[in-house]
Order: structure tokens, then sequence, then C-alpha cells
């Protein structure tokens, strides 16, 4: 008994030797290790024998029988490591075949850019309100201490509706976004500090002016807010969208509804404020600087006209065009600015 | 409006020793913008006076001379096509390395030694229009001839012999400003932000107050203004003699390097005033006037008008006219006429200097399509205290440049006595504004650098080139800022107690349903607010109700769109050639008429999807719809087939409601609509009244327990007629079972092995208690339940 042990040992060792592939091995585990295997029928057989003399060849049997499946371990290991060195032919792919999409859809830059803002204003406490796009010229120019005579209330620079007069005076279809700085103080506790951006129309249409185009403003009124305040909603605003490295610059302007007034420039981020691009003029800025937006003090008038106590509180204004300061960022060189409203498609699934 | 603006002039009134860069940084800060500066010592660099010693044809070339040029040190041959090239000239000769325009057009080309036909040349002869002078009269083929207008020595730099060695800044001034569009404006502001000393006292003359004055050997002259509010001050003389050709060198210069075209001394005189003082005035030929007298009026109708640029008008009462005793001579503040206009034989000329209403001057430019330099300085409002040192400038200029006499008095029309504007000045609201501490000392500064009296008792009186600016106390405010330089403020975030204020629903979903449709794979459009009749014809809407546009750009814009649909449809036909399939959308206001109210803008969604069989697009389209509306909390919907069959299609559209309320619709265009926008393929749309919808969403999701009993499945598949609706079936089996948890749809079947007309569905049944396990049996029950009442209901057939 012993020694068919020892041989079916031998026989096993003997062979496993010569199996070099997966099948051959798993066909030598059934022959030796299945449920009928030779390992099995002999086991039986110990279990047959008698106490004394089972006890004795069933450790054996035992012993043999773990060294089998040791070294059947061992030879499964080893097929594996080989098997697997090669699975860089077997299983080859062009890993620079174009990857499968799920349909992919696309917000228009636009939308993106207004999303965007809205959220960095939102961090330090503006909230978005809407824009009604058709309004009296009294919130449109009047209240914004623009008097009747104002250029812009001219019929070739705004769109008027075809309706006749109300009690606030002609329908206007809002040249800017500031028709919502009078409409917030009438609506709205103070303080507050508002953020809306919407849609404004005007008379223009060339590769730089859009007809339709959206404008971004903040009002901020509170006691005590003063131009330093201004200073820092810029600064937040700058750095935040364009990067902590861009300079601001402020250049005293005129706006009819913000008393002092100015343009907000910020450095170039082409020529790196240099103004030069080896040795030749910057294209893209005026000396270094891209002009950005408006802003300033809102005017006593105006905050008279939304019935606010001008010796209590004071307030800022800050504004731009969400097309010209998308563009400044994204380097997006768009030739024709109408291009971002003819809805084609090869425009828009680019974003 | 920009002015180009050169230091040296700007020099003449103010002492400064800053670089052009210093001194553009500091106006810049004080709100003179110089958006660039021109260092023309690097413009003119390497060129040089030439005398040409010796003109030889080139033996390869009728049309090139070979030219020996004196340059100085060295005479070089240079290859020329000048047709009035002399011995003994004097020309600007460009050295190899010299930049110039060839022909005078396109970018600086850098010129280098080259040969010509075989012969080589040390260099250029240039032309004006060649080193940027385009504006010079010359003839096209001539070099430029500087005999006339210099005594340098051959060799010296052109910048240093023509007087070129200057600065030109170009400087954006603001509405508000006009008197900064002018060399004396921009010396004065530079003398307030640097320690330079601002030298300009106005000259005044002797006759000054007097409206109609004679005296003997004085040729007589009457002004009479008519519209005294349209023209507050008019101011005519008369001066004989003159006699009109080019002006100096200097002059042209200066003209040249502020952008104007030299014409004659005349010209040129009122328009180098115009530039210094930024007063427009104009020169009459005083021989072509019928009467001695002007007249400011307005036009009578139909009257006919020759503007100077030989565009030709019909007037109106609303247009102010200068006139003589016949007709209109000016329009005024736009443009003199033709008639009238100083040629190179006029020998007396009406001078005037005037003040006229910002507002007709602006409205009557734009009802002419006229524009002109005057213009645009009338139309930002000018001080009826203005035209008198331009005038006796003007006159000066003329006797001194074209000779000749006055020969009547200076005539002068107030309509009112000039009074200064005065306003109350407290440094502590300037202080609290500005957010800083500055003493009234430094502000008073400020404000009397910048021609601003202030008295003891805090008046502040207003310099008259300020007369349509300043019109408040508040206005001192940035005057101050802006000296003291708004670099230097610190930058706060405002940190007092926050008011939120409460989100707008309309804002919120718009941008969560935008996020969740573009997730959904669909393109989002943005059109414009405008649509045509033609685009609501097509669509079946009546222009009628429509928010119509006064004064639409084009026809084609001239109403705001009542519905996204139209816009749309536009955009699908479009792009459905180069992307035959697709799904597009937009979320934007429409726009409805009210009465005794502005128009209500109900936000709306549209939604398109296209290609494909209308059927599949159909499908698409509502599983968005439906994804969507999963995704913003909406249940319970259904649809009704009770669309327009004129704009749907009447077998693939359906209206939408939610809790029985009327949403939107939804279903594939008629084939007249698609016709209509020329549509290559057949769309659907889904429009939803988002507006309406607002107190339907909600993020609320609500939580159902996990079963705790496992649930047992069975499939099962029949065939019923293709017009039952699988929508009624489903509902019906939902509302007969007991022990059923939900159904899902596997497969809808049409084809072989099931007749025409008939279609057969597999559904996946699952059931559930939330008590207990099922057993088989009572499931198999609840089965055969519901294929009874499919056979009984539907007579469905049972597969399965």
């Amino acid at each position: 008994m012993k020694k068919e042990l020892e041989k079916l040992k031998n026989e096993f060792e003997g062979v496993i030797k010569k199996v070099s592939d997966k099948d051959s091995l798993e066909k030598l585990k059934n022959e030796f290790l299945g449920r009928k295997g030779k390992v099995k029928s002999l086991m039986k057989n110990v279990a047959s024998l008698a106490d004394e003399e089972r006890k004795v060849i069933g450790k054996i049997a035992n012993e043999i029988k773990d060294a089998i499946e040791v070294s059947y371990g061992l030879k499964e290991k080893e097929l594996e490591v080989q098997e697997y060195a090669t699975i860089v032919d077997r299983e080859w792919m062009d890993v620079t075949q174009p990857g499968t999409f799920a349909e992919q859809g696309h917000l228009h830059p636009v939308t993106k850019t207004i999303y965007e803002i809205e959220d960095i204003f939102s961090k330090i406490g503006f909230t978005r309100i809407p824009v009604p796009e058709v309004d009296w010229d009294h919130y449109a120019f009047e209240t914004l201490n623009m008097p009747k005579d104002h250029p812009a209330r001219d019929d070739w620079e705004t769109f008027f509706i075809d309706a006749p007069e109300g009690k606030k005076g002609k329908l206007v279809v809002i040249p800017h976004v500031s028709n919502v700085q009078v409409r917030a103080m009438e609506d709205y506790e103070l303080p507050f500090r508002a953020l809306y951006i919407g849609r404004s129309y005007r008379r223009q249409s060339d590769t730089s002016h859009s007809p339709m185009f959206h404008q971004f403003e903040i009002l901020m009124i509170d006691e005590g807010v003063n131009f330093t305040h201004l200073r820092g909603v810029i600064e937040h605003f700058v750095h935040s969208y364009f990067g902590p490295d861009r300079s601001i610059r402020l250049r005293p302007h005129h706006f009819r509804f913000t008393e002092p007034s100015f343009e907000v420039d910020i450095s170039c981020g082409l020529c790196s404020g240099t103004g030069e691009l080896d040795n030749i003029q910057c294209k893209m800025c005026k000396e270094g600087w891209l002009e950005l937006a408006g802003a300033g003090m809102t005017h006593p008038n105006v905050l008279k006209a939304g019935g606010v106590d001008t010796k209590k509180y004071t307030a800022l204004a800050f504004a731009f065009g969400i097309e010209r300061t998308m563009m400044m960022r994204a380097g997006m060189n768009v030739d024709d600015i109408r291009t971002l409203y003819k809805n084609d498609l090869r425009f828009v699934r680019q974003f | 409006m920009n002015i180009l603006a050169s230091y040296n002039w700007i020099k003449e009134y103010l002492k400064t020793d800053l670089s052009a860069e210093e001194f553009a940084k500091l106006t810049t800060s004080a709100g003179n913008s110089v958006e660039t500066i021109s260092d023309l010592s690097k413009k003119f660099n390497r060129m040089v006076v030439g005398l040409i010693t010796k003109v030889e044809s080139h033996p390869d070339a009728d049309k090139l001379r070979i030219v020996k040029t004196d340059i100085g040190k060295k005479k070089v041959d240079i290859v020329c096509g000048g047709e009035n090239l002399e011995e003994g000239m004097l020309v600007v000769v460009g050295l190899p390395g010299a930049k110039v325009l060839w022909h005078g057009e396109g970018d600086l080309v850098e010129l280098e030694k080259t040969k010509i036909r075989g012969v080589e040349s040390h260099g250029m002869i240039c032309a004006a229009s060649e080193i940027g002078f385009d504006k010079l009269e010359q003839s096209e083929k001539d070099i430029w001839d500087i005999t006339k207008i210099t005594e340098s020595k051959p060799g010296t730099p052109i910048s240093e012999a023509l007087g070129l060695d200057d600065f030109i800044f170009d400087i954006e001034v603001t509405t508000n400003r006009p008197d900064c569009k002018s060399i004396i404006g921009q010396a004065r502001e530079g003398g307030a932000v640097t320690s330079g000393k601002f030298n300009f006292s106005k000259q005044v003359s002797k006759s000054e107050n007097t409206n109609v004055h004679t005296k003997k050997g004085i040729k007589e002259f009457v002004v009479d203004v008519k519209e005294k509010e349209l023209c507050p001050k008019y101011s005519a003389v008369l001066i004989g003699g003159i006699k009109v050709g080019p002006s100096p060198w200097w002059l042209q210069k200066k003209l040249l390097l502020a952008g104007f075209k030299p014409i004659n001394n005349l010209v040129d005189i009122t328009n180098y005033v115009l530039h210094e003082y930024g007063q427009p005035m104009h020169t009459f030929d005083a021989d072509k006037l019928n009467g001695d007298k002007v007249v400011v009026r307005k036009a009578k109708k139909s009257e006919k008008f020759v503007a100077l640029d030989g565009s030709e008008h019909k007037l109106d009462s609303s247009v102010l006219v200068i006139a003589d005793s016949k007709r209109p001579i000016a329009i005024a503040g736009v443009m003199g006429g033709e008639s009238t206009g100083t040629t190179d034989i006029t020998t007396s000329v009406l001078i005037e200097c005037a003040t006229f209403d910002p507002v007709s001057v602006r409205r009557t430019s734009r009802a002419l399509n006229l524009y002109s330099d005057s213009q645009l300085l009338f139309e930002k409002g000018l001080s009826t205290e203005a035209t008198e040192p331009a005038l006796m400038r003007a006159i000066s200029l003329i006797l001194e440049i074209a000779g000749g006499k006055i020969i009547s008095d200076i005539i002068t029309h107030k309509t009112s006595d000039y009074k200064s504007l005065v306003f109350d000045f407290d440094e502590d609201s300037v202080n609290s504004l500005m957010g800083i501490d500055m003493s009234k000392k430094a502000m008073v500064t400020s404000l009397e650098k910048l021609g601003f009296m202030v008295s003891k008792s805090n008046k502040v009186t207003v310099p008259y080139w300020r007369d349509n600016d300043i019109e408040s106390s508040v206005d001192f405010v940035e005057e101050i800022a802006r000296i003291y330089g708004y670099d230097n403020f610190p930058a706060k975030l405002p940190s007092s107690g926050l008011n939120f204020l409460k989100e707008d629903p309309g804002l919120v979903w718009e941008r969560k349903i935008k996020d969740l449709l573009a997730g959904s794979g669909l393109t989002e459009v943005y059109s414009f607010a405008f649509v045509s009749k033609d685009q609501l014809d097509n669509y079946g809407i009546s222009e009628q109700n429509v928010v119509k546009i006064k004064n639409p750009l084009t026809i084609d814009q001239e109403y705001m769109r009542p519905s996204l649909v139209p816009s749309m449809l536009t955009a699908i036909s479009k792009n459905n050639k180069r992307f035959p399939v697709g799904g597009l959308f937009e979320v934007a206001p429409v726009y409805k008429n009210r009465k005794n109210d502005r128009p209500k803008e109900p936000l709306q969604l549209v939604l398109g999807v296209y290609g494909g069989d209308g059927k599949g697009s159909f499908l698409k389209a509502k599983g968005i719809l439906e994804r969507l509306f999963g995704q913003v909390g909406i249940h319970n919907y259904e649809y009704k087939r009770d669309t327009d069959p004129q704009i749907w299609h009447a077998g693939r559209s359906v209206s939408i409601h939610v809790d029985g309320r009327f949403v939107g619709e939804m279903g594939q265009v008629s084939r007249f609509v698609e016709r209509a926008f020329g549509l290559d393929v057949s769309a659907v749309i889904i429009r939803l009244e988002i507006a309406e919808m607002l107190d339907l969403f909600t993020n609320i999701k609500f939580y159902k327990a996990i079963a705790q009993f496992p649930s047992v499945k069975r499939d099962i598949a029949f065939v019923i007629d293709e017009r039952i609706e699988y929508g009624a079936v489903i509902e019906k089996i939902m509302s007969d079972a007991r022990l059923l948890e939900s159904v899902d749809v596997f497969d809808i079947y049409r084809g072989k092995g099931v007749d025409e007309d008939k279609k057969s569905l597999a559904l996946h049944l699952s059931f559930s208690s939330s008590e207990r396990t099922l057993n088989a049996k009572e499931v198999d029950d609840e089965l055969e339940l519901l294929r009874t009442m499919l056979q009984k209901e539907f007579n469905a057939i049972m597969r399965s």
C-alpha cells in the first residue's frame, strides 16, 4: 500500500513536470485529484485497512495527497505567470482608435459663462434676480439719470415697442440690464446685494456688435458702502475668473447712473501686460491693457428715484458684456460676434 | 471719441520734463486714456535729408532713374521711379533699416540694400505717403520734394529736419468731456496730474458784447438769430484781402500729426484752432453771400441744400440753418454749404464761431446722415464762453498767415449773459463715498488745478469748459478721486451682515433644466428674440397681437417672438443638411402683449429632435421629456390627442398635462409647417410653458422602503390591435392588479408571425407584498386574473 502511494506520487511528479498548458493541467487534476481520480480511489482503499495499519498508512496517504496538491498548486501558478507574460500579444488592442461616446450634449458658451459668473458672485453674497427685457423708459432711462434728450433714447440707438405710451413712458427693448436697478430698489428690502444677467438689445449690427447681446451687472446697497468695496468686488471677480496673476486698472470714465464712474481694465493675458509680443505691438490689447467693464458708485439721483434714503445708504455697481468677457478669457477668436447667435452647430458643438 | 495729441503741442501749454510714457501713465489714470503712444523718432529712424546731385537714366528700365544723392557723409546711387526728380532737390531718403509703407499701403516694410534691374540701390527716395503722410496732397508718381520746407543739410535725420521729434498720443475722450478733445484741454488735465505748470490765458477782444456795431470805414454786417434757444451764441467777423494758398509746413505738419488733411491756409487754420481749442468754426466766402446779413433760423419745408461734401439734402423745420438773405448756407454746427465755401480764389471771408444746442445738432446730423468734426463736438455740448478765445486765435492766425485785415466788427449775439455754475462742496461726503481720509486742503488743490474755484464758504465755481458736464456736488468726488489716483485706493470685500435675496425659481429651474437637457445629449441654441412676419406665418401665428418693434433694424426682426418654436424650426432648417440628425433646445422668455401693462415674459422651453423617421424621433423626444420630468419631480402627467392638425402631424402629436393642467405640446410638425420652414427632415418639437410649471418642480425625492420580502417575476406576452394604446393597457393592468409592484415593457414587436395591424407586447411583471413572501399559487392566480382581463378588455391573444 505504501509503495503504491509512493508510486502514485512519483507518477504525478513525473507527469506534471511535462505539463505546459492549462488544459493538460486540468486533465491531470481530474485524473489524480478528481472525484474519481487516482488519489481518491487509493484513499478509499486506505479506508478499508485495519485500524493499526490505517493509522500509519493514512498519515502517509494524506502527506502524499498534500504533496500532490502542493505541486499542482505550484504548477498552476507557474502556468498563470507564463500565460500573463504573453497577454500583451494575445489581447493586444489599438488603443489609439477613437473612443465610443455616449451621446454628448452641449450648453451654449454664453450659458456656461453666465453660470460661472453667477457662482463667483454668489460666494460673496450676491443673488441673481430676473431682468424684464421689455420695460418702460422710466426704468430703462429716466430713473437712471438719463434725461429725455440723452442720445441712448434716440430711435436709432434703442429699440422701441410699437405701443401707446403708459404712465411710465414708452416701452423699450432694454439696451442694458440697468433697468433692474430702480426695480430692485422698489422690490426688495434694503440692504441687498443683487446680480442680474440678461439679454440686452441695441440697434447696431456689425462684426463687433450683435443687436442682441448679454449684459451682467451687480448692485449692492448698504450703509457705508464705498469705493474700496467696489474695488474689492472687482478684484474678487477678476482674480476668480481670469486668474490671480491679472492686474487691474481703473480709469475714470463717464456713465450717467454712477458718480464717480470708471472703466475697469485688466492686464492682457497674451502679452502679460507688456503691450508687446516679440517686439511687435500686441494685437489683443492697448498698451498691455484690455477693457473689461464699467463701474461706479450709484448716482444719488438714481438712488432717490428708487426711494432710497441717500443720507443713510450708498451703493456700488459693476457691469460688463458677457460675450466680450467670455472671449477675452477663452482666447476664443470669433471674428464676428453675431456667430454666437447664428445657431450653426459647427460652432455650438465645439463647447 | 479719440484725439491724436502731439506731446510737443501739449508742451506749448504745459511745462513738463516727464517722458512721454510717464506723462501717458499719469494722464490715463486721471481719465484721459492713452491707447497708443507713437514715437516719431522711431518711425522716422534711418531716414535722412538727401540732396539730388544728378539724375541718370536706368540702362534697363524706361521709367526708373539712377539718382546720385548726397546723404551727408557720402553720395549714393538710389534707383527711383519718381517723375518729379530734379537736380538740387531735397528729398527724404530711407536708408537700409528704415521702415516704410510701399506705395503708402499695407504693413511697414524694412528697407534693405538691393539691386533693382541690375543696378545697386542704397535706399529709397520716399513719397509722403510712404512715410505715413498719406493725407498730404501729392501726385501719385511724385516723390516728396522737401526743398521748400527745410534748410537742413544733407544727412540730417528727417525727424530733426522736419521738426518731427515728437510723440503722438491716441487718447480716448469720454462724451462728457468735449473740452478734452483739444490740445489745451489735454495740457490742462496734464497740469492737474503732474507737477507741470499749465500756462494758457484766453485772449479777449476789445469789442465784446456788441450785438450790432457799426463804425465808419467798416463794412456793415448784420447777424440775426431767430432761434435763441438753439443758438445761444453766434459770433461773426469779416476779413478781407486774404490770399488763399498752402499753409506753411509747421502748420501742415501739426495738422497731419493730428489726423487732418491740409487743404489751404483758411481751412487749415479753422482745423488748427478746432484741434487746439476744441471750438469748431466755419468760414464762408463773403463774396458769395447774398446780402450783408446772416440769419440763424429753422429751415423752411422742402428747402434744398448742398453740403460741402457734395451731398444734397431736402430740409424741414427741424433743421437749424445759417442762411443769407436768400438760402441756407450752412446746417448749423454740422456742415457748411458748397455754394458759399472758400476756394483758392477767395479773398474775403465771413468767420463764424458759435454755440449750438447739442440735441438739435445730433438729431439733425443723424436725420441727414451728415457727420463732421464740428458736429461731433457740438453734440457733446460746448460752453458759450469758449467761442471768443478761439475766434481771437483764428483771426490772429489768418492775419499772420493769409494776410488781409478785419473789415467788420466782431459781431456777437448772445441769448443771455453767461453765469458760472456754482455748487456746494462737502469734504466729508467725499471721504465717506471714497472710503479714504483726505484733507480738505488736498481736495481743494486738486479742484483748483482743474480750474475750479473754491470759496472759503465751500462754494465751488465751475470753469466754463465744464458747463455741460458738472451737474451737482457729487461730481466733485470724481474730480478729487481721479487726481488722487484710483490705483492708490485699497481693495476691500464688503463684510457687513448679509441679507440674502430669495432665489428666483425661474432662474433656478432654468439652470437645472438646461443642465439636464445637455446631459440628455441635446445641444443648446440661442436665437434672437426677434422674428419675422414670415416666421410667424409659417407657424400659423397671426402677427396681430404680437409685440411689435417700432424701429426694427431689419424687416426680418420686426416682432418679439411669442413662441420659441419658429426660431427652433429655422435653426433646424439651417443645420439639417450638414447635420441630418440632431437634438436641439432653447430656454428663453417669450413676449405676450398685455393690456395697460408691459408685455409678459414667460419662460418657455423648446426642444427639437429631427432626422430619421418621425416615429423614432417622437419616441426619443418623449424619452428625454419623461426623464426630465422624473428629474424635476413630475410624475403625474398625461398626454391628449387634441392638437391642431395644421401645425402638428395628426397621428403623432399630443398635448401635455401635469396634474390635469395643460403645460405644453409634443409632436412631429405637420407637413405644412415642414414645407414652410424648408425642412429636409421630419422634426419633432416639444414646447413646455416653464413659467406655468414652476410650482410643479421639486427637488424633493420620495423614498419607498426597499421591499423586505423577495419579489416574484413573471413574463407575459400577447398580441393586440395596433390601435390599442400601450398606455391604456398598462393603466388597466396597474389598476386591476393587487400584488403587482412594477411593469416593464421589454419588447414591442410588429412583423413576421404577427398579423398586420397588430402588435405583440412582452412585459416583465414583478409581484410582491410588503407583508410576506408570496407563494407561487398566489402569483399564478394574480397572473391568471390579468390574462383574463387582457383577453376580455383588449381582445388580447396570449402568447405566453
